[in-house]
């Protein structure tokens, strides 16, 4: 059988299939300076019917015999294009919304993990603002836990009543989104390794906690102006931290607990299961760092800055348990929730 | 791992058509460029912003725009320095600007394009698979320990040790890397030797070759470019000795030009095409029992 005269014939299907590849790597369609037939609907057509019968080149090139680096030549042009058939999907906002109001709220209610991460945060947090508000009994806690030298800056920054303006706020508000939200993002980040995550969260709320109790103290310095200052946004940002810390965990954890998987599936199963939580951090770290920029650190009356914080904490809580409550709906669909999404994804 | 597979750095993925195709996988030395070109670009891309608001500020009116300038480069520098990597893959296909230049692309394991959500987790979790932080300090008490340099175990431990080359964000994302050839020549070894078809007709009509032989000569054509006469004949000799008694043919035959004759006769000759023109070379043979014959009588006589 002579090979070179089957490739000849081949060829030129294979070479008219590698300029409609060229085109759509370049502009993501077909080439308008194309001939008639490379263009619109004809174009796209005309491109199926090639890669299905390179698909079936490549089938039979075992069968023909072809030599070696024929076969490699037509596994990198099924290859190339199959990227283009299959493109990547974009983000779609009205996903997101399904998953910042759906799926993270059910999620967020069923995971063990989001109980461990907030008995460690809240938990460390309500103890070390005990340990540092107690002088008599743990004398230099929180001046050993936090440095005398941050102490005394923050005490000198709160002296002063708050005050500011527009120039003040709108830089801060976009420094905290950048900030807390890094510390958020790292925590989730160092979850796949666990430790790091338990060190982030755990230093976080120890150092908050005592920060929070060396202020409670009756003696200390500005603490009116602290708790004026901390009260608006702190159900935003304590929240949001414990909740990437969850999702991180959940990263690990699925390394571990694997539900009868294999550890490597298990892991990105968690994975994306973990991607929903992390959005809703995202988006409370965010509204954080408004409240944080705008509200905070405004002249305006305590009982507004405390109905804040009692609204958002009402309203966190209705994002958990009630948008959270496990629903029929959603176990049914979790059990074929990832492939049947991803199919759909990239399909 | 199944020890038939190729010990080579090839994944085969089943499309949707049912289809079989193999993926060259990248490894870190591959990677490591990429990535390096991203980080230049990403703080190229965020000093320019930043230069740019500032002009743009200084320009306008510095007191009205100033904070929201600020605020703006906060944002700015949050926004891609965390998901320039997320952004890049989903939008351009899979490639950032570093992996296009390193010609490396991103995808799912099933050979699928990556989507935004998998994107977002491996880019994520770079910063776990740079860990642990080593700091210069570490070296000698002189350094200040401010300078943090990322060592990376993580991830070329998990590239090492998983078959995709994946590290940890791969991992958890469900990705792999992936080489991304832009053209690719269609070869074919061409015989320009005429002593070639005249070596090949004499090959017996009723000696079927193998699969694994034709790979095999299919492989040595594509090599000998690449190779000295002295090395090419050493390499052929170990296939050729065997084939050589089989055909009858004379010892002195170079092994080279068997193997060579054996190509063209599997791959481009055409079984009903008449016998090429032999030229100055017809009646020539190489078969043993025409050996004497040839010595003796006159070379012009037609081989029958």
């Amino acid at each position: 059988m002579n090979v070179a005269a089957l490739l000849e014939k081949r060829r030129d299907q294979w070479s008219e299939l590698e300029q409609i590849c060229d085109a759509l790597e370049m502009r993501g369609k077909a080439n308008h300076s194309a001939a008639a037939n490379h263009r619109g609907a004809a174009g796209v057509a005309r491109f199926s019917n090639l890669y299905r019968s390179a698909c079936a080149d490549l089938a039979l090139a075992d069968a023909y015999q072809l030599p070696p680096a024929t076969v490699t030549y037509l596994h990198r042009l099924v290859a190339r294009a199959h990227n283009q058939l299959y493109r990547s999907n974009r983000f779609d906002p009205a996903g997101w919304i399904e998953m910042i109001f759906y799926d993270a709220p059910q999620q967020i209610f069923a995971d063990p993990c989001v109980r461990v991460a907030s008995i460690v945060f809240f938990g460390l947090f309500a103890l070390s603002m005990y340990l540092g508000c107690n002088e008599e009994l743990f004398p230099g806690f929180a001046e050993s836990m936090i440095g005398t030298e941050t102490i005394e800056q923050m005490e000198e920054m709160y002296e002063q009543p708050l005050s500011g303006s527009l120039d003040h706020y709108v830089p801060m508000a976009g420094f905290y989104i950048m900030h807390n939200t890094g510390i958020g993002l790292r925590c989730f980040a160092f979850g796949i390794l666990i430790v790091p995550c338990l060190f982030i969260l755990a230093y976080n709320a120890i150092t908050l906690g005592t920060v929070f109790g060396y202020m409670a103290r009756p003696d200390a310095v500005g603490s009116d102006n602290f708790f004026q200052f901390v009260t608006a946004h702190g159900p935003f940002e304590l929240t949001a931290i414990a909740l990437s810390a969850a999702a991180g965990l959940r990263l690990g954890v699925g390394f571990f607990f694997t539900g009868g998987l294999g550890r490597i599936e298990s892991l990105r199963q968690s994975a994306l299961r973990a991607v929903p939580v992390m959005a809703a951090s995202a988006v409370l770290f965010t509204l954080a760092a408004f409240t944080e920029g705008f509200l905070s650190p405004s002249p305006a009356p305590y009982i507004i800055k405390a109905a804040w914080a009692i609204l958002s904490s009402g309203l966190i809580s209705f994002y958990f348990v009630v948008l959270g409550f496990p629903r029929d709906a959603f176990l049914l669909r979790s059990v074929s929730d990832d492939d049947a999404g991803d199919f759909a994804d990239a399909t | 791992m199944t020890s038939t597979a190729p010990l080579d750095t090839t994944i085969a993925v089943v499309t949707p058509e049912n289809i079989a195709f193999e993926y060259q996988l990248a490894g870190l030395f591959r990677r490591l460029p990429a990535y390096l070109i991203d980080l230049l670009v990403r703080w190229a891309v965020i000093i320019l912003l930043v230069v740019g608001l500032f002009m743009l500020g200084a320009l306008i009116d510095i007191a009205s725009l100033g904070p929201f300038a600020i605020a703006g480069m906060f944002v700015t520098y949050f926004a891609i320095s965390w998901f320039y990597g997320t952004f890049m893959e989903t939008y351009y296909n899979g490639r950032t600007v570093g992996k296009w230049a390193c010609g490396i692309r991103v995808i799912d394991i099933e050979g699928r394009p990556i989507n935004g959500r998998r994107a977002f987790i491996r880019n994520l979790l770079r910063i776990a698979d740079m860990a642990p932080m080593a700091s210069a300090g570490m070296l000698s008490e002189d350094i200040s320990p401010v300078f943090i340099i990322p060592t990376g175990m993580f991830g070329i431990l998990t590239m090492i040790l998983t078959r995709r080359m994946q590290r940890l964000g791969d991992l958890a994302a469900g990705t792999m890397v992936i080489v991304d050839e832009r053209s690719w020549r269609l070869p074919v070894a061409k015989v320009d030797d005429p002593r070639v078809p005249a070596l090949a007709s004499f090959v017996p009509a009723d000696y079927r070759i193998s699969r694994s032989m034709a790979r095999t000569l299919a492989v040595y054509a594509e090599r000998r470019h690449y190779l000295t006469p002295a090395r090419r004949r050493e390499v052929a000799r170990h296939l050729a000795v065997p084939l050589i008694d089989r055909f009858e043919f004379r010892s002195d035959i170079d092994p080279d030009l068997l193997m060579y004759a054996l190509y063209y006769k599997t791959f481009l000759a055409d079984a009903s095409a008449e016998l090429p023109d032999l030229g100055a070379l017809s009646g020539y043979s190489p078969l043993k029992r025409d050996m004497n014959r040839l010595r003796n009588e006159e070379p012009s006589t037609q081989p029958s």
